[in-house]
């Protein structure tokens, strides 16, 4: 189905957190302010590589107004830090690796003087050849960045399978090709800081952007020496964060300083703070041989991945894992032999980023794809078909997966689309001038959810009926934009009939929520499902007992619903399925904006923050969805609310039943693993999204500038549960895919960055995306499926460029293998003809 | 022999008369969400690149990490908390369009946005396609990939416009 607004109709839900943001009402963490804060700041290496010979910060603590000064000394715990492998220090002590690694942090009255401060500290080093390639790193006799070696290699794949030797030498065709990747930056709108609090109870309260408040509290105890209890994470709402929040950033000082000073210490990055400390996508070098018959089957693979993972490990072993598992694509190939490395350099830091390795991965694969398609002299599509993965195939890894018909629905869908169509024979358009080019090219592929086999991936989650009568569910996921607290919202109104208003959604909080994973890998709404799927029954029949109880009916014969409990086939909203009255949406509309102001009512919570003055917001939400008609929430009408005691079917509230019993009694709580696949093999993935896209582009062969004109993105993630948030999925991982392609490169000379700031590191703006962009959602799952709907994050970043680069090359005859594309490459001079179609040059 | 800079700056901003006593080297941005607690209004690249900043000041948008109080001591600044509806407290037809078409996600761009639809809105009350990418080009989204945005800029327009049509009809 297309979606889109119109096409989604009742389904399109309004997010509870939307007033407050076109507002400015809400409060993000590095908004919050205390009366009696001080202001922290990190002094980073001068140098990519050095050793530390001394370290002098007596005249910074002289300072007026410096509070404290801090170098590894005064870290009481660990002086390590790292999500996977804790090696990255928190105060390096002898060696910096990197433009980023943190020497000192001070906390003074202002930020100016903070800065002064660090001004002050007088460090000596002696400086050393950074290791500013994969290559000087992997060179013999290159010194060893850390000692866990051999050498600067972080973490080797491989998979074997067959003889792709043997295989090779029979092949009737191979290509040869190199892909290179640019080191891509996450570039959220709002950069890394938070707020730190100490309490009264000697408590630390973090106030600061994280995808894993738990993790972030594991590792932040083990810096301070703490136990985890005595610190708590709020760390919602973030504004954006892609993979790029994932690891502790400025955690550990605004800690550290705010224990030292007994003050709440208030940390914000500067973006070029940001660009120099932050993590980046890994940039890769992959060669690829590919080998098929004189019938187009592809025989034999070889793939050789080197990833520069920065100075330290991160999360760079498992990008790699991802990596390697999906450059084989969705194709059934019977001779592999695929080696990957993960190095250790000089060049700032990769980690985690949307799409996980897969980006990188398929963007080499489906060019391969399209070169041997060009081989064969056949249609690209066609030659993806022959040789795709049959529905019942092993995973990539050999491993079991999850059987679903979503690669070929999706191969199906966009084979039809007629964006698909137009490049069997490119439109001429005579008024084009003859410097302007245009192509259509399409790319597919099946992405991983979860964290894999064999690395913990707990789930889980909170069920309960809270003292005021809501039904409340607590996850320790997190919000950073994605939508989370709609689909939640969609999900339980779907499941108990109930109204928005009726509801509690609490996340982002270490205090309130229990353990329940991370928003990583497209895995809360899958993970948030199950867990919902897991507690329902629980939570329902003791719902119904009660009521049951109370009213002396049957609890067969009686349902949850809006506001409480009804008799069955008397619930008001299985006969009011018409259009939503515009005041009774107001009404639900504005309870939903409170509850969710308590969901991230971290200010208040925190008992004295200091707040601008906050206008009803909630007021605001339903006066204005009253002058829209159109504008409903989902189950927004709650007759109940509108009419209260007019529907005769209603038998007990919410609030009535929970007075009912203990407290505990209606807390329901679910602990389970993302499922991975049943097979050995580290990594494999069970559950997999598959993605078709097609992209027209033009091209200006006077200057090398590539237009992207029309994309269709056909998804296959079964049920669509929030139509608004994935369409912004898609739509936003499009577009971060379109900076990937086309302009998108943390350049660096020497291991020193030299885009620093978004006027040189070019991520698109309105006027560089494509006007068209449509998607196409395939909802099926087989039947029963218990894993219900996938998550849809990463999918829409992880096609687009391979889709764009065959465009160009139809366009132009040009094989890109390097993004992003180089300009140069598609400069031609008038008078050379270029030779334009499928077949290759 | 150059005056020294006096630190007592005064504007109105959202409507009301302000008073500050600040260095008139300090940056509107810091102003704002410092020393005015007005945090709508965000911060993000603090060279002019992002927009997050955007505020209008005597009606013109500009970012106000560029702005130094001298540069604007005396005028009139809207920040996005300055922006609602008929009524203090209600939603402006901007604002509500942004809310229905998903015109946001993470949000952190958004209160720049809505200040440079409605400058972009002011000038142009049925923007072409053309106008709306120059109007909000200064601007930069991460997560919306613009789609919802725009989208929330075309009905925001609509609204505008019937909005002013119906209030002529009253007049008349
Ligand atoms: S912060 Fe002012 S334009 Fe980016
Ligand atoms: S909504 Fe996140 S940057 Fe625009």
């Amino acid at each position: 189905m297309l979606l889109n607004r119109k096409q989604s109709g009742k389904r399109w839900h309004l997010r509870p957190d939307g007033a407050p943001k076109v507002t400015g009402q809400l409060q993000y963490l590095t908004d919050m302010t205390l009366p009696n804060m001080i202001h922290g700041r990190v002094l980073r290496s001068e140098y990519p590589y050095a050793r530390l010979l001394s370290i002098d910060t007596s005249e910074a603590e002289a300072l007026e107004g410096v509070y404290a000064v801090l170098t590894s000394k005064d870290v009481p715990g660990l002086n390590r830090f790292g999500i996977a492998t804790p090696d990255q220090p928190v105060f390096c002590e002898d060696i910096v690796r990197y433009v980023g690694d943190a020497i000192a942090a001070v906390a003074a009255d202002s930020p100016e003087r903070a800065a002064l401060a660090l001004d002050a500290i007088r460090i000596e080093y002696e400086e050393l050849t950074p290791l500013n390639s994969t290559d000087a790193a992997l060179a013999p006799g290159a010194p060893e960045l850390h000692e866990h070696g051999p050498g600067n290699v972080l973490h080797r794949t491989e998979i074997k399978r067959g003889d792709a030797e043997q295989a090779f030498a029979a092949c009737d065709h191979i290509v040869t090709e190199t892909y290179f990747t640019p080191r891509q930056m996450h570039a959220y709108m709002e950069t890394e800081g938070g707020l730190f609090v100490p309490d009264e109870e000697g408590r630390l309260n973090v106030y600061a952007a994280t995808q894993h408040g738990y993790k972030d509290r594991m590792q932040l105890a083990r810096i301070i020496g703490c136990p985890e209890e005595d610190i708590r994470v709020v760390s919602s709402p973030i504004g954006g964060s892609f993979g790029g929040k994932d690891e502790l950033n400025v955690q550990p000082y605004g800690a550290l300083l705010a224990l030292r000073c007994g003050r709440p210490v208030k940390m914000h990055n500067s973006r070029k703070e940001s660009v120099r400390a932050g993590l980046k996508r890994h940039p890769m070098k992959i060669e690829m041989q590919t080998g098929m018959s004189r019938e187009g089957i592809i025989q034999a693979h070889r793939v050789r991945i080197t990833a520069d993972t920065g100075a330290y490990a991160t999360l760079g072993a498992p990008v790699l894992n991802f990596c390697t598992e999906h450059c084989l694509g969705p194709y059934a190939i019977p001779n592999v032999d695929v080696e990957g490395v993960s190095v250790y350099t000089n060049n700032g830091l990769s980690g985690e980023f949307r799409g996980f390795g897969g980006n990188q991965a398929i963007f080499a694969m489906e060019g391969q794809m399209d070169r041997l398609a060009a081989i064969m002299n056949m249609d690209p599509w066609e030659f993806r078909r022959r040789n795709m993965r049959e529905k019942n195939d092993p995973g990539p890894l050999n491993q079991r997966i999850l059987v679903t018909d979503g690669l070929s629905q999706v191969w199906e869908a966009l084979d039809r689309s007629e964006l698909w169509q137009k490049h069997q024979s490119p439109p001429a358009d005579p008024t084009l001038p003859p410097w302007i080019k245009r192509g259509v090219g399409a790319a597919i592929a099946m992405h991983g959810a979860g964290l894999g086999y064999g690395i913990p991936d707990p789930a889980g989650g909170r069920l309960s009926l809270n003292n005021e009568g809501k039904i409340e569910v607590a996850f320790s996921y997190e919000e950073f934009g994605q939508g989370l607290i709609a689909t939640l919202e969609i999900m339980l109104c779907d499941l108990f009939q109930c109204s928005t208003s009726d509801l509690s959604i609490i996340i982002g909080d270490t205090d309130r929520v229990p353990h329940s994973g991370s928003s990583t890998a497209s895995r809360s709404t899958t993970m948030a499902w199950m867990a919902l799927q897991r507690l329902q029954s629980p939570f329902r029949s003791r719902v119904l007992a009660v009521a049951s109880e109370i009213s002396g009916i049957p609890a067969d014969e009686l349902v949850t619903g809006p506001g409480g409990i009804w008799r069955k086939g008397q619930l008001p909203a299985e006969s009011s399925e018409v259009e939503t009255d515009v005041q009774e949406t107001g009404k639900s509309e504005k309870e939903v904006v409170l509850a969710l102001e308590d969901v991230n009512q971290t200010s208040e919570e925190a008992g004295k923050l200091e707040k601008a003055e906050r206008i009803e917001v909630a007021e605001i939400v339903a006066v204005g969805n009253e002058s829209d008609q159109t504008a409903e929430s989902c189950l927004g009408a709650s007759p109940y609310h509108a009419k209260e005691g007019v529907s005769s079917g209603f038998v007990v509230s919410y609030a009535e039943l929970v007075t009912q019993g203990e407290a505990d009694e209606w807390i329901f709580d679910t602990k389970f693993d993302y499922p991975t696949t049943p097979d050995n093999v580290v990594g494999g993935h069970y559950l997999y999204t598959y993605a078709a896209v097609a992209a027209e582009v033009e091209v200006n062969t006077l200057t090398g500038e590539t237009k992207l004109l029309d994309t269709r993105h056909v998804v296959a993630a079964g049920p669509v549960i929030n139509p608004m948030g994935f369409i912004g999925q898609i739509e936003g991982g499009s577009v971060m895919a379109l900076g990937f392609t086309l302009t998108e490169d943390a350049v660096m000379q020497d291991s020193r960055y030299v885009t620093t700031n978004l006027d040189t590191y070019l991520i698109p703006t309105i006027q560089d995306i494509h006007t068209n962009l449509e998607v196409e959602a395939i909802e099926d799952l087989p039947e029963g499926d218990a894993f219900g709907p996938r998550g849809i994050g990463e999918i829409g970043s992880v096609a687009l460029a391979p889709a764009i680069t065959a465009a160009i090359h139809q366009a132009t005859g040009v094989w890109v293998n390097r993004l992003p594309v180089p300009r140069e490459q598609l400069v031609r001079p008038l008078n050379v003809p270029l030779q334009e179609g499928v077949s290759p040059s | 022999m150059s005056k020294p800079l006096e630190n007592h700056w005064t504007a109105v901003v959202n409507g009301e008369q302000k008073h500050l006593e600040i260095a008139q080297t300090t940056r509107l941005v810091d102003v704002l969400r410092t020393h005015l607690q007005l945090t709508g209004t965000k911060v993000s690249c603090e060279v002019g690149r992002c927009g997050a900043c955007m505020v209008l000041m005597d009606g013109e948008p500009v970012n106000s990490c560029l702005v130094m109080a001298y540069q604007c001591d005396g005028s009139d600044i809207t920040t996005i908390e300055g922006l609602h509806g008929d009524e203090k407290g209600t939603l402006h037809p901007i604002q509500q369009a942004f809310v229905e078409e998903g015109g946001f996600q993470c949000g952190y761009c958004t209160p720049g946005m809505v200040i440079s639809t409605k400058a972009l809105l002011d000038a142009h009350p049925e923007p072409s396609q053309e106008q709306i990418e120059t109007g909000l080009c200064g601007n930069l989204c991460r997560c919306t990939g613009y789609g919802g945005i725009i989208r929330a800029v075309r009905k925001a327009g609509e609204r505008c416009v019937e909005k002013e049509t119906s209030a002529e009809e009253t007049v008349s």
